[in-house]
């Protein structure tokens, strides 16, 4: 099936696509902002030999794309090597179904890179294997140290009202703690396949 | 012979935008029950979860069954619930 040009340069471009948002704008914008990029982060993408088309599926309601559309936004905004479109993945249902995370999931945000032929040159999908690991263990270690949130197998409704909202408030604690390290990762992956598609000419 | 209400209990993955689905299930418990549910309770949540508990006891889980469950299962279990209240409190 593919994407053709006319398909894609009928995305978003990520302005519009901060402008339709509905919901989680100001998130959004403060982790655009609060990203710090070097110029080695931004090597491997100036490194390119030539322009790269960047598909990006992704919704405002997703806590990923939230957190990740905004250093792919910056990202794409910082070097001319990056022609980046953005399509809401519940209103292109043909583009996401070509993308699905292990044949089966809509997982988002998806980030495809073409060339000028519309060749696949590269894949990320909504998150770091290493940060959803780091995130996972600092999740276990919450249970290990705090008995009242009983077991990670346990739904929430079991806990005490006050036991849960401590919970939730560690976990997104948890989260603000590790999103450095997870916006660091996204950038690096981000240039590995930058590289990789450099590589190969 | 009275019926004892029952509380549902819905979790949901408030990052996956599951909204919309928490809130058709709790429509279509609120208008199939009345005051036979003592309170439907709606906890945001973590992780991709979509957990529905009647009565306390774990009716769906995403994980555990996939997806998200058939309004008729759930309504199953309220009235199954309501049923044995019912049998209790008669006999």
């Amino acid at each position: 099936m593919g994407v053709s040009r006319e398909r894609f340069e009928s995305g978003l471009t990520y302005e519009q696509w901060k402008a339709q948002m509905t919901r989680n704008r100001e998130r959004h914008d403060a982790n655009e902002q609060g990203l710090k990029l070097s110029a080695e982060d931004l090597a491997p993408l100036e490194g390119l030999p030539k322009p790269v088309n960047v598909l990006m599926l992704a919704e405002d309601w997703c806590g990923d794309a939230i957190a990740n559309t905004p250093i792919i936004g910056r990202l794409a905004s910082e070097v001319d090597t990056l022609n980046l479109r953005v399509f809401l993945r519940d209103q292109n249902e043909d583009l996401m179904n070509q993308f699905l995370k292990e044949g089966k999931y809509k997982s988002i945000p998806t980030v495809v890179f073409f060339d000028d032929d519309f060749n696949e040159l590269g894949r990320w999908i909504e998150r770091p294997d290493s940060v959803t690991k780091l995130r996972a263990e600092k999740q276990a270690a919450l249970y290990r140290d705090n008995p009242e949130f009983g077991s990670p197998s346990d739904t929430p409704d079991k806990l005490p009202e006050d036991a849960r909202i401590r919970l939730t408030q560690a976990i997104a604690q948890m989260r603000e703690e590790t999103k450095p390290f997870a916006d660091r990762e996204v950038v690096r992956e981000i240039g590995e396949i930058a590289k990789g598609i450099a590589a190969k000419g | 012979m009275a019926k004892k209400p029952v509380k549902v209990t819905i979790t949901y993955c408030a990052e996956c935008g599951y909204e919309p689905q928490t809130l058709a299930l709790t429509d279509t418990l609120m208008r199939t029950f009345a005051h036979d549910i003592s309170s439907i309770e709606l906890i945001p949540w973590y992780q991709g979860s979509f957990d529905v508990s009647v009565g306390g006891e774990l009716v769906h889980s995403m994980y555990r069954d996939g997806g998200f469950p058939e309004h008729e299962v759930v309504v199953d279990a309220v009235r199954a619930r309501l049923a044995q209240s019912e049998g209790a409190v008669s006999g």
